[in-house]
Order: structure tokens, then sequence, then C-alpha cells
């Protein structure tokens, strides 16, 4: 198929989506970009009221992903703010610096909570779940249960919505970097301890939000020729066997037919699949109708005070409220408060669309809202001017016990069409950040237009995908290096080695003879009872060589092996502390 | 750990194997490196009689003094028996390890 017949329509007005539409533009390709909500950005847009600009979420730009970095920075370049960072937990009515800092944990925890910890982490270093099936498990097998329900528990639930005894150990698994010990390794030796500690301390972020990259690059892709068509919801998507006709948006009531040669979908994959017509069989149906989502609705609380709290953003963990995360906007940037003697809040709270607090109107989620703020101690009631409330549907893939398999069968399915890829967090159903959504829309477009086979499934979280290179080329080195030593073989060589050395001296002063023959050499003796440096000797040195060598060969083997080992497992400890410290950015 | 391609089960399972040339010139510097260095010490802090234990290597190093010259004969004596003793220990040592664990794999 020629360029010019090559007609792309993208759904998803997302970063994936817009990255996409963007790469296709520099290929020379016209795309139709089709957003279901009258704005852009997908989860990742920005929402303006009255002046004040509230981000959905909280969008921190970093990435080791170069293209995206370049892309941010041919888009917005000027317009990003470098941003110092501090964020903290509240809980038990007490504020804890994030990342954790051990001093200021234990001490906010009190001398017994403290002890309590450290015991129960001993216990379960001493007896660990033998089994790592739960999110439960495996936290608490790193970090004692008690710590678990002090720092994980509480917010991991408020976030999903199910207990962490049901969410699978895979969640973390797949959205924390550095379960495999080689990945620990590799990122101790290889990634400056700079570049991490500058990611922690300080970050990007555009003047006006995340929604103003994404204006600007549907502002592009509508300049060079393509489309961006917001509010047009697709409702229905025809099929001919495993091949893509055309799409059906419907906007206002009147539906309109979009055929097309190629498609890239970030909607959520079990909507695509559900409105695919023929639909496909009743099983991939059934697996997909099992995929499940979290949603959150921020309130966006207006106050008249400013400086109320020096974080960008507040985990509560404390179950007397119900709110999950606080967003302070002028401490993201200053730009996004258009009056400086005020300050913009964004309440962050969890729910599943259709539930009760989904359902719940806005004057009383904005009263809730106002009351948890006071609770929280961050602000008076009466010191709130306005609010509104935005919604977010299907925010967050679950990775509930059954998904793999449900998710198994739809990507069976949908790798199976051939002119269509999914992409971003919700096509592919993966828990992808920003810039690893944007690097799906990438890989796609290069599939699409230069023939390359990139799997968008495997663009993982952190950076994975990024490391796997690197990891490939490393992993002969690795494994020249951290292979135990053979004790007994070593044993043996150094035990030869020494035995003939011995031999070797000894008969060659035996031989060269003179009036006081090898004195120096004989006093060897004074260990090896019997020896002497004659022929017998030389025969006896042997037999002492080879028992002395062997066992200093053993010995250094049985060391270097032991060493090694821990070496390996203080390294992997530390790691996980840092796990812990940075814990809740994965959640 | 029953994932063959973890560190973890390669630090259990796996044995080291060396390279038995980079071992001898390894070994052989360092210990041509050892003798220099001790000869040379003993030649600049000099006295009435220089070295007269470390001249005892001469019984086996044709050649060898205590002296600047004899300096440089130690490091290339040093190279050789150094060399010669890294490379027998590595290969004797890959010799033995490689029917064991060979064994060892057998179900």
């Amino acid at each position: 198929m020629t360029e010019a017949n090559r007609k792309v329509v993208i759904i998803g007005g997302g970063p994936a989506g817009l990255t996409a539409g963007r790469e296709l533009i520099k290929f020379g390709h016209r795309p139709t970009v089709l957003e279901k909500t009258e704005r852009v950005g997908g989860l990742s847009c920005t929402v303006r009221y009255k002046g004040f600009y509230f981000d959905m979420g909280g969008h921190r730009f970093f990435t080791k992903v170069d293209e995206v970095n370049k892309i941010w920075q041919e888009v917005l370049g000027g317009e990003f703010l470098r941003r110092p960072r501090m964020s903290r937990i509240f809980y038990n009515n007490r504020f804890f610096h994030y990342p954790l800092k051990p001093l200021n944990a234990l001490a906010g925890l009190g001398i017994c909570q403290a002890i309590l910890v450290v015991l129960s982490y001993l216990r379960w270093q001493i007896r660990p779940h033998k089994h790592e099936d739960t999110f439960e498990q495996w936290v608490t097998n790193r970090f004692g249960y008690r710590l678990f329900s002090i720092f994980f528990k509480t917010y991991t639930e408020k976030v999903w919505g199910i207990p962490c005894s049901e969410l699978r150990a895979e969640w973390a698994a797949q959205r924390i970097k550095g379960l495999s010990l080689k990945t620990v390794l590799l990122s101790m030796f290889l990634k400056p301890q700079r570049t991490i500690k500058t990611l922690i301390e300080e970050f990007d972020y555009p003047r006006l939000g995340p929604g103003m990259m994404w204006q600007a690059v549907a502002g592009e892709i509508e300049e060079k020729g393509g489309r961006v068509r917001l509010g047009e919801d697709v409702v229905r998507v025809y099929r001919t066997g495993n091949r893509i006709d055309s799409v059906v948006v419907a906007r206002d009531g009147r539906e309109e037919m979009l055929p097309a040669t190629h498609f890239l979908s970030s909607m959520p994959v079990s909507e695509l699949i559900l409105k695919l017509s023929p639909p496909p069989p009743a099983s991939v149906l059934a697996a997909a109708r099992h995929l499940t989502y979290r949603d959150f609705l921020t309130v966006c609380l207006i106050v008249r005070k400013r400086d109320l709290f020096p974080d960008n953003w507040i985990y509560v963990h404390s179950a007397q409220v119900q709110v999950g995360r606080i967003q302070n906007f002028a401490n993201w940037s200053p730009d996004m408060v258009p009056d400086p003697s005020k300050s913009s809040l964004g309440l962050e709270y969890f729910c599943t669309e259709g539930d009760a607090l989904w359902n719940t109107p806005d004057a009383r989620l904005i009263e809730l809202a106002a009351r948890e703020l006071e609770t929280v101690g961050l602000a008076t009631r009466a010191d709130i001017e306005d609010g509104c409330v935005f919604r977010v549907p299907k925010a967050y893939p679950v990775y509930d016990a059954s998904y793999a398999e449900y998710m198994a069968t739809v990507r069976a399915f949908v790798d199976g069409l051939e002119n269509l890829q999914t992409i971003g967090r919700n096509g592919l159903h993966r828990y992808n950040n920003q810039d690893h959504a944007m690097l799906t829309g990438l890989l796609a477009v290069r599939n699409l237009v230069l023939g390359e086979h990139n799997d968008l499934w495997s663009v993982n979280t952190e950076a994975e995908y990024h490391e796997e290179i690197t990891e490939k080329t490393l992993t002969p080195t690795l494994q020249e290096y951290f292979p135990r030593i053979d004790g007994v073989a070593l044993a043996g060589a150094t035990g030869a080695a020494g035995g003939l050395a011995l031999f070797l001296a000894t008969i060659l002063l035996v031989l060269k003879g003179g009036a006081v023959v090898g004195p120096t050499l004989g006093l060897l003796g004074q260990y090896f009872p019997g020896y002497t440096v004659s022929p017998s000797g030389a025969l006896l040195g042997l037999l002492y060589g080879v028992v002395a060598g062997g066992a200093l060969g053993w010995t250094f083997a049985l060391l270097r092996n032991t060493v090694l080992l821990l070496y390996v497992a203080i390294v992997r400890r530390r790691v996980e502390l840092g796990l812990l410290r940075r814990f809740l950015e994965f959640v | 750990m029953d994932d063959p391609r973890t560190l973890e089960h390669l630090l259990v399972t796996r044995m080291v194997r060396f390279n038995a040339t980079v071992q001898g010139v390894v070994t052989g510097l360092v210990l041509g490196l050892i003798v220099f260095v001790a000869t040379i010490w003993l030649v600049i802090k000099s006295g009435p009689v220089v070295g007269p234990h470390l001249a005892l290597l001469g019984q086996y190093f044709i050649g060898y003094r205590v002296t600047a010259l004899g300096s440089v004969i130690g490091f290339v004596w040093g190279f050789v028996v150094g060399f010669a003793l890294g490379f027998f220990l590595t290969t004797t040592y890959n010799w033995l390890t490689d029917p064991r664990h060979r064994t060892a794999r057998r179900p």
C-alpha cells in the first residue's frame, strides 16, 4: 500500500493517540484523531475553572525514554518549569516525609510503634509467606506486616478499592522495577545516583499543566493537515474478518461512518471489543467484560489563602477520611493560580464508576472535600471560596486475581486484527505512565509506516523496554562474573600447583647441591613436620603442598562465594528499601 | 529462583570458568611487579648489605640480583613464573570443574 492511499484513524486523543498522530504527520500522513471528550490529553488532561488550572492526577514530566523527552522539548521547550518536589504522607494525624526518611518515619511513629515495626520486620524475615501471590504477601515478606499496614495498606486499598490480599503480586512486579535482581544490579552499576536523586528532588512541568502539552500537539496536527475531532464518541467498529473497515462516531445524536485503511486505538480495550461488529467469539466478549478499571474524581477547591502547605501533593493514608491524595497546584506551577493571594487544591477520591461516591452530587462532594480538608488540618471550611468536580473514568486498569487470564484471551484476538493496533494505558490495559503511553504511540506508527515489529505490549513501566537492550548486552558479562567458584576444583588446582611448586623448589636446590643445601627453604620444616631439602623431602613437600594448597584454594572459594552472596543480598536489600521509600509513586 | 534467567538462579547453580590466558597474564603481571617493586625498594634504600634475603631468589631466577638491573630481570622472571602459575591453576580448575558440573547436571 502506498503512502498516498493510506488513511489512518486514531481513536483517543490522549498522550498515546496524539503522539501517534504527530508522528504520522512527520511521515507525511494526515491522520484523524477522534476524542470522546471535549478536551485533549486523556488521563493527562488539565481542566480550567474560573481561571484556575487543575491537573487531573498530577503529572511530573521526567522520562528515561530519550525519544519522548525529545518530543516534550520540541513541543513545549521554554514553557517547562523545573520544579522542586515535596510530598508527604498524612497518617495518624502526623505528616511523614515522602519518599520516606527512616529517622523521620521512626520519630513520627513513636518508640513503641518503631520497636513493633522492627520486630514485625524480623518476624517476617525469619518466617516469610511461602508464596507471594498477593500484594499483601509480597510487601509483608519484604518490609514486615506492621510497616505494610501503616504505609501501604490503607492507601493502596483506597486507590484500588479491593483488599491488598486480593491484589495480585504481579501488579507490584510489573509496576516496580527492581524485582529482577539482575535489573537491580544493573541499576546499581549503570545508573548514576545523581540522576535518581534529581528525579526524586525536582521535575519538569508545563507552565499551565500537562494539558498545555496536548493542546500544543493537537494544534500541530491540525496545522499540518491532520484532524483532531473532539466530542466524537466511537460507538461501533465495523470489521470484515480480521480487518477493520470503519468506525462509527456519534455526536449530538448524529452518527457518521469513517472508513480507513489503518486504525490505532487507545480506547479501553474492553470497550473496543464490545463495540466490534460483527462481534468477536463469545469467549473474547466474556473476557473483555471481565476486565475492570478503577476511576477517580477530583474535587477542585479554590481557597482564600496562599501558601497553605509546601507540598506538591500529600498522600492521605488515614482511614478517617476518604480522600486519597491532595494536590496543591500553586506548588506545581504558580501560573496555574491566577490570583496569588489564593490557592487551588485538588482532592482526589478513588472510586468506581457508578458507585455511591461517583454518583454523589457535586455540591455534596465539595462539602465532603471541605470537611475532610479541615479534618486533615490544611484549611478551614470558611476558607473555601468555590469548587467544582471532575470525574475521570477508567483511570487505572485493575490487575485483579483473574485479569491475566482474561487479558490473554483479549490480546490473542486483538493481535489477530491486521490493520489495528491498540496503544496507551487503556488500549493495552497496562499500567503505563504518560511517557510509556507515548512510546506505544510512536512504536505503533513505526510498525505501520516502516513495517517494524515492535511489541507494544512489552512497553512497560520504568523504561524496562529501554533497559532490555542493555540487559541483553550485559548478560554474558554478568554470567561471567557472578557464578560460584567451584571449591573442590579450585582446591584441586591450587593443591596441584602448590605441591608441584614445592617439589620443584626442593628438587632444584638438591640438584644444585652445595655445602649447605637450601637452609632457608628448609625452614618450612617448622610447619611441615619431617620436611627437609632432600629427595625424600621433595616428595613429602609435594604431599604437603597439595594439602596446604588445596586447603587454601577451598577456603578462598568458600569465602569468595559467601561474600558474593552477602554482597548480592545487601544490594538487593538496599534496593528494596529504596523501593519502600518511593513505593507510593507506583501505586 | 526457579526461573533460569534470574541472577539468583545463576548464583546457586552455575560454576564460574576462567580464561587461562587472561589469568596467566594477570598473575604474571602481579608477581612480576611484586618482585620488581620489592627489589627496587631495597636498592633505593641501599645500605651496607642490600637485600640478603631477597637475593635468595637468585637460586631460582638465573641472573637475578638485588640491583636496578636485577629488578628488571626479576620482573621478567616474576612474569614468567606468575604466568605459568596462573595458567596452570586456571587450566587445572577448568579441567576439574567441567566434568563435575556435567555430572551434577545429570538427572
